[in-house]
């Protein structure tokens, strides 16, 4: 369908717009000047943008610190970080700096840039470039979390992010960037922040909370249950910090269970925040025990079978949830 | 020395004195605040430049007002050089209000973006790729400005200082990155880490950036070279690299009193062969006269900023979880609990 856009055009398409819109915005990251970035989200954009779409050397570290000092002089970068794994290179100037900077300064700094970063697994690159690891930023006071899972989320989240005054991780999804497609369509969040959570699918049976590819697999475990009258109510959290308590709350209080299910390692992964969170604000709502369901405590192994066996999918989903609404 | 000449960047050169007096000033302000501290008056973390004066007089004094420096964990001098006020620095450390900071910073994030001081940073080294990142920047946007990022030798051994310069290389910036070797990490010697001084800038040399060695307890000497450099790295856009040998005088840091791994009276004696202020005094470069009135000056101005800092109110408790992110992002959080 002529508009339709893959979820990494969706990306592309968000940079090209935000740097036209803004002289000011400039994009940093490896390969992304003459091969255009490795998942393509930068093709062509160094011609288009002479000068503002650049390459670094291989140095994580002193990228997003360079990235750090540019936008304390004015300017709002983009950094791309190749894989999400590889972020760990750089993990001491996002946390010890950008997250920082404003609070340590007395409100004298603001730090305006976008990290963004593909994670997942489902793609075959093994324990090093599939993890998920967003939680370890939500953990970190003075940064915002996205994680978009359609295609127009992806490029009206990642334009809202590099106008966010805040320092942003945006995790990307590798496995949605060449499979998901979509219009963009006008920007759709919701009206009260600039944070909202969005409810994809309405339900009465379970409330089952999420974000990233894991919406698209909750989505497609839905329609299952739905054969069986098992209405789940999937929520797309769309930031994980911060994360939408409202939303999240309206739809626990319709539903009375709560399943969470997301890519990061279960064990203090953020559905355990948003389960103890539900506990104690929510108690009196719950009539069964919040669940979660997520990748067990293992790297990202590179065989598919293993893989499988580990990243919760729609069957895993479905069988979960159908528990929980027999609870 | 004390007749003005004109640079490239039409700022005329700081005189002698000018030079001799902001030493003086860290001095009597360091010395000021290590008493508060052994008076019970003053609490928390001091890292003391004492010896070290003539890196950060000589090398800022070549600075423009709107140029900019990062510094490290030992960074009270480089404030001071820079323009940051005595009165506010002293409130930050004794947390209140009025700190550059309002008390959230302390002696390792000392910050004054008014003056061109993007800051310290506890984190060693971590602040050479945001002054490589803020010059680029700022020569990208129109300005005609340049950035020193201190960092001293253990510094130099961090990831992210060959990186920056790497990248310094690779893309350009008006950087200049100066290294004060004062011999130790706090207590590691830099002869096991780099080798006999100059050692770190024939290291940085590897880069592909102009890198010199300058001994630091000649302030005059310092500040000729970091001129020159700083003219150059203006003029080509391109990073530079000096390293500073200086004189550790006092501990690591007040948290280190015993220094059991150094002579007891090494700092003393430092301070006989290696004082850049004792040194500039000995020089042809300035009178006894002068020397007197600037001390006179120095002292009063600095006991007239602590008074001034004692009179101000400690930040209100509610506010240690406010200033995380932007003014429009905590009045919805706020709002809603997050
Ligand atoms: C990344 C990091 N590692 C370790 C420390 C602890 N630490 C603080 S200062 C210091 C020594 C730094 O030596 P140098 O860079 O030579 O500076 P100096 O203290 O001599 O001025 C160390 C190890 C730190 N603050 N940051
Ligand atoms: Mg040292």
């Amino acid at each position: 369908m002529a508009g339709e856009l893959k979820y990494a055009e969706a990306i592309r398409r968000a940079l090209a717009d935000e740097l036209a819109s803004d002289p000011n915005v400039v994009v940093m990251g490896q390969e992304i000047e003459a091969l255009g970035g490795v998942f393509t989200a930068t093709q062509g954009l160094a011609e288009s943008f002479e000068g503002r779409v650049l390459d670094t050397p291989l140095a994580e570290s002193a990228t997003v610190g360079w990235a750090i000092g540019a936008a304390m002089a004015g300017l709002r970068p983009v950094v791309e970080i190749m894989f999400m794994d590889f972020i760990a290179t750089a993990m001491d100037q996002i946390v010890n700096g950008a997250a920082k900077l404003r609070y340590m300064s007395g409100g004298q700094i603001t730090v305006p840039i976008v990290i963004r970063t593909p994670s997942d697994a489902g793609t075959g690159h093994g324990p090093q470039h599939s993890q998920h690891l967003e939680t370890w930023f939500a953990h970190v006071p003075g940064l915002v979390v996205a994680m978009p899972s359609t295609v127009p989320d992806a490029y009206w989240m990642l334009r809202q992010s590099i106008r966010d005054d805040n320092p942003v991780v945006f995790v990307e999804s590798k496995y949605l960037y060449f499979r998901e497609s979509g219009e963009i369509g006008p920007e759709s969040r919701g009206t009260a922040h600039p944070y909202e959570a969005r409810i994809v699918r309405n339900g009465h049976s379970v409330t089952v909370v999420t974000a990233g590819r894991m919406v698209a697999e909750s989505l497609a475990a839905a329609e299952s249950l739905a054969v069986d009258g098992i209405e789940c109510e999937v929520v797309d959290l769309r930031f994980i910090w911060p994360y939408d308590r409202e939303t999240l709350a309206q739809s626990i209080e319709r539903t009375n269970r709560l399943m969470i299910v997301h890519e990061a390692v279960q064990d203090f992964g953020w559905g355990s925040e948003i389960c103890s969170w539900a506990a104690s604000e929510l108690f009196y709502s719950l009539d069964a025990p919040i669940r979660r369901l997520a990748t067990p405590r293992a790297p990202i192994p590179f065989a598919a079978h293993l893989e499988s066996a580990l990243v919760p999918n729609r069957t895993i989903i479905e069988s979960a949830v159908r528990d929980l609404a027999m609870h | 020395m004390t007749t003005p000449e004109e640079t490239p960047s039409s700022r005329s050169r700081p005189s002698a004195l000018d030079l001799y007096e902001t030493m003086v000033r860290i001095r009597e302000l360091e010395t000021r605040i290590e008493s508060l501290h052994y008076s019970g008056k003053m609490h928390g973390s001091f890292h003391s430049s004492m010896g070290q004066e003539g890196a950060a007089a000589g090398v800022i004094g070549c600075l423009r007002s709107t140029d900019l420096v990062t510094s490290t964990h030992r960074g009270h001098g480089h404030a001071v050089a820079k323009g940051m006020s005595p009165t506010t620095i002293v409130a930050e450390l004794l947390g209140l209000q009025a700190g550059s900071s309002g008390g959230k910073g302390g002696s390792m994030h000392l910050h004054d973006i008014g003056c061109g001081f993007l800051g310290e940073n506890a984190i060693v080294a971590g602040g050479v790729p945001w002054a490589a990142g803020a010059a680029w920047a700022s020569r990208r946007l129109g300005k005609d400005l340049v950035a020193v990022s201190f960092v001293g030798d253990g510094g130099a051994a961090q990831g992210v200082f060959a990186e920056t310069l790497r990248m310094a290389r690779t893309w350009g910036t008006p950087l200049l990155v100066a290294c004060e070797n004062n011999h130790l990490a706090h207590s590691m010697p830099v002869e096991r880490t780099f080798g006999e001084p100059g050692s770190i800038a024939a290291w940085a040399a590897g880069f592909g950036i102009r890198a010199e060695y300058v001994a630091g307890d000649d302030v005059f000497g310092v500040h000729r070279i970091a001129a020159e450099m700083i003219d150059e790295v203006r003029i080509t856009g391109r990073a530079a690299f000096l390293e500073v040998e200086v004189w550790r005088v006092r501990a690591h840091s007040l948290n280190d009193p015993d220094y059991r791994y150094l002579p007891r009276d090494l700092g003393k004696s430092h301070l006989q062969t290696h004082d850049p202020i004792a040194n500039a005094e000995r020089s042809p470069e300035l009178s006894d006269a002068e020397i007197a009135a600037a001390r006179e000056r120095v002292t009063q101005e600095i006991a007239d900023a602590i008074e001034a800092a004692f009179e101000g109110q400690a930040a209100a408790e509610s506010l240690a979880t406010s200033g995380v992110y932007t003014e429009a992002f905590e009045r919805e959080a706020q709002l809603r609990g997050w």
